[in-house]
């Protein structure tokens, strides 16, 4: 186990050094002048000069890359452009709050995925597992910015349920503003692991262990939490941790539309305004937790089951 | 197979514990309980379309720090809020103009930094204006100076502006706007000389309690404002990108002000929810179509002014602006000193004459492209040129771009027709400044080069008699329409909603004066 946890995280840092020298390349590639569209249209040549110089825009492409690594080693993210701000203390004041978002999403679409995907599972072609398998794929199927603002619409100025903008203050306040875009970003996840547990649980079942359990006189309730369940769950681990990376895009648009602060938004402003130290700096802390959520599931898929560890 | 969900241990202890949970829950801050409309206990709620970056007026980056600048620090003069453009004394007891190159003011005695830094005086004023021009603060503002050439002070609260030479926009940007923000001089000082995301000093009538970036901007009643006391305890402004979103969030009653959108006008004309009202102001922008006079597919007069009679903006105005805005005469908008009353071009097409003049240009089988931004608005604007220059046997493709690749169209050659919108401010020289020779291929992209614009330009930031600056305005949009590369479409509008407790606070251009915002 430990050599296997060592070589995926080798192979997660040089994920992340790909990932990473790649966004670099792209932001420069695209086409626009940074200095100009960062400045305005009343930058005098002076002040364009001085930002290309602190901004080592004047080298090339590979030193500006050598010059951003050196930096990265230091804990150096560089300076945000606008506001003379550390980029490490931006996207850090930013991450908690999509953090959170995506936190509850997992937390709230797991539980009711796997519930309602076992459960469809152990009623298989009834009315119950075909109600359930319309309702999940509607999820599935479901837009989640639609999903969002029909939750506006309906909770927020409607209802009048639950607050329609901003983060809150204090712990219920906080979680009082997360129900609605967690709601939004998670639904679709609700169907999509509801599916996968019950054709997982469905083959699990019929597997020979279950049916030695039932010969044993084993109760079908202990036989579907302790052991289908159990096994039947390792594929949502695997596909939790994949699709950190769904809702940390997911996170982009629900922080617009529910005006939130989270790196999301601050990517989308950052890549608008060419504010290179920040767009890579957001960059990174995504790509990192995307890098690291797979790697903690598939540790947590080899620690389950230890076939995983000999097969990778 | 089944399972026997419904034996879980539910009996009725356990229900009286979820019960008892359930009512503890309840009444937590969650839900509606929780709520609370968006004005009570004196806290206004406004929109921002933006979050501040900085607290230095030196490195403003425009309408979202000066928001919260204009709350927080004193000018010698402030915009007065209403319909028309003017000004009011602020930090200033009076100020004059000596003589075209020399205004003397004199400052009030009850206003005081925070932070201990003692009373507002000249020294203060002397040192915000020349650190804006000095080279060392590398001001992205220092063009709103104009030919500032320093402060004389001649006592403690007295001084005299003394100007290169005579500068007209220092009474509608210079001294009202960023620029003219008094920062204190001992607190800037022993900041090291430059002012970043906290604020080192205050002195209006509000301070600054907190700034959670991306979040909300809290400003606060300061205690030591001798002036007329703001209406309001607290501020919170909050930076929301999506039009839609905002008025949501209005209409939930968790904002008393925003801005809305075009295509929400006509809904907020019939109602606007809780008893909230709405304004209609018109913008300072302006939007039109260009043409690359560089380019050869238009080197012929006669096909720029076919496609000028060409665009029925009527027509953009009701189906890219859901009929809430009106034609413009120019680049120059009402209210402003030098707007057109009419331009030589009517609004609606003149396809007869358009067709003629095609017909005269000798051009035939004639395809443009059009360059425009990523916006709805702006893409449905495209959409309709393209539709009635087609009419007339012109072929236009459209071209859309992203904002920054937009926004480098200055050293696209290939440019031919582009569909542009800049902003502006309270006066006339800040829009003809994107048109001189010397700003061809940089912000000037239809390189329109005219000699006599040029000097217009240049007078007319200098002429003090208004009338004869009037005059040299028109002169100069009448030049700029007459080249046939340009299309005047509209200025815009904004549209404001706010709750029924709220008496905004305005420019004439929909921006708001937070500091002046009071309760009905």
């Amino acid at each position: 186990m430990f050599i296997y946890t060592v070589k995926r995280f080798a192979l997660a840092g040089l994920i992340l050094i790909v990932a990473v020298t790649a966004m670099f390349l792209m932001i420069r590639a695209v086409p626009g002048d940074p200095v100009s569209i960062m400045l305005g249209p009343r930058a005098t040549p002076e002040l364009k000069a001085s930002l290309i110089e602190q901004m080592a825009l004047d080298q090339p492409i590979w030193k500006q890359l050598l010059i951003y690594y050196g930096g990265l080693l230091r804990g150096d993210l560089g300076i945000d452009v606008f506001s003379g701000r550390s980029v490490v203390d931006i996207v850090f004041q930013q991450l908690p709050y999509t953090l959170e978002m995506i936190a509850l999403s997992v937390v709230w679409s797991a539980a009711l995925g796997i519930a309602l995907g076992a459960y469809a599972a152990a009623h298989p072609n009834t009315i119950i597992d075909r109600v359930a398998a319309a309702v999940s794929v509607s999820f599935v199927a479901a837009p989640a910015f639609v999903v969002a603002l029909l939750a506006l619409l309906i909770f927020a100025v409607q209802l009048q349920w639950f607050p329609a903008i901003g983060v809150g203050e204090g712990f219920w306040g906080r979680l009082n503003h997360l129900v609605l875009p967690s709601f939004a970003i998670g639904l679709s996840w609700v169907g999509y692991i509801a599916r996968l547990v019950r054709a997982s649980m469905l083959e699990v079942l019929g597997e020979g262990h279950i049916r030695t359990a039932r010969a044993f006189g084993i109760s079908e309730r202990r036989i579907i939490m302790s052991y289908a369940l159990r096994i039947a769950i390792l594929p949502v681990v695997t596909v939790i941790g994949v699709g950190m990376g769904f809702l940390l895009s997911s996170a982009v648009f629900t922080e617009i539309v529910f005006a939130r602060p989270g790196i999301g938004k601050l990517v989308i402003d950052s890549i608008t305004t060419r504010n290179y130290p920040v767009v890579m700096g957001t960059v990174l802390v995504s790509t990192g937790l995307f890098v690291l959520s797979t790697a903690i599931a598939d540790l947590l898929n080899a620690l389950l089951d230890p076939r995983a560890r000999s097969t990778k | 197979m089944k399972l026997e969900w419904t034996k879980a241990p539910m009996g009725r202890r356990n229900f009286l514990k979820t019960a008892t949970a359930l009512g503890a829950a309840a009444t937590l801050p969650m839900g509606l309980a929780g709520r609370a409309m968006a004005s009570e206990g004196g806290t206004l709620r406004v929109r921002s379309y933006g979050d501040m970056s900085t607290m230095d007026p030196a490195h403003s980056n425009g309408v979202f720090d000066e928001e919260i600048h204009a709350s927080v620090y004193n000018k010698l003069i402030q915009y007065k809020p209403g319909s028309e453009w003017g000004w009011q004394l602020d930090a200033a007891s009076m100020i004059e103009q000596a003589d075209p190159t020399h205004i003397n003011f004199a400052l009030r005695d009850d206003i005081g930094f925070t932070n201990g830094h003692g009373a507002m005086t000249a020294e203060d004023v002397k040192f915000s204006f020349e650190r804006i021009i000095a080279d060392d603060t590398e001001s992205p503002n220092k063009p709103d100076m104009g030919p500032l050439s320093h402060i004389e002070v001649t006592g403690e609260r007295e001084g005299t502006i003394v100007l290169n030479e005579p500068f007209a926009p220092l009474w509608s940007i210079a001294l009202p706007y960023i620029t003219g923000n008094i920062v204190s001089k001992t607190a800037t000082e022993a900041a090291g000389g430059r002012i970043g995301a906290d604020p080192v000093a205050e002195s209006g009538p509000y301070l600054r309690a907190s700034w959670n970036p991306k979040e909300k901007t809290v400003l606060t009643r300061n205690p030591d404002w001798q002036g007329d006391a703001p209406a309001w305890d607290n501020i919170e402004i909050l930076p929301i990108d999506d039009e839609n979103t905002a008025e949501i969030a209005f209409e939930a009653g968790e904002l008393d002000f925003t801005r809305v959108s075009l295509g929400s006008v006509e809904r907020y004309r019939a109602d606007v929810p809780n008893g909230g009202a709405l304004i209609e102001n018109p913008s300072l922008f302006y939007v039109w179509l260009g043409m690359n006079l560089d380019h050869p597919k238009l080197q012929n007069i006669k096909l720029r002014q076919a496609i000028q009679h060409a665009i029925d903006v009527p027509s953009i105005l009701e189906a890219a602006y859901f009929g809430a805005v009106e034609p413009s005469t120019g680049i120059i908008a009402p209210g402003l000193i030098g707007h057109r009353d009419a331009g030589s071009i009517a609004p609606a097409a003149d396809f007869a004459r358009a067709a003629e003049l095609l017909a005269e240009s000798g051009e035939t089988n004639v395809s443009l492209t059009l360059d425009v931004l990523n916006k709805t608005t702006f893409t449905t604007t495209a959409q309709i040129i393209q539709a009635t220059l087609a009419g007339i046997g012109i072929t236009v493709e459209i071209n859309v771009l992203e904002s920054g690749a937009f926004w480098d169209s200055g050293n696209n050659e290939n440019l031919q027709l582009v569909l542009n919108r800049f902003s502006m401010t309270p006066d006339p020289t800040y829009a003809t400044a994107w048109f001189t020779t010397e700003q061809a291929g940089i912000w000037n992209w239809e390189n329109f080069r005219n000699a006599e614009f040029d000097q217009l330009h240049a007078e007319a930031a200098r002429e003090t008699d208004l009338e004869k600056r009037a005059e040299m305005y028109v002169r100069a949009q009448d030049l700029m329409e007459e080249s046939g590369a340009y299309r005047f479409i509209t200025h815009e509008a904004t549209p404001v909603v706010h709750s029924s407790g709220v008496v905004p606070a305005l420019r004439p251009d929909g921006l708001t004066l937070l500091r002046y915002f009071g309760k009905s």
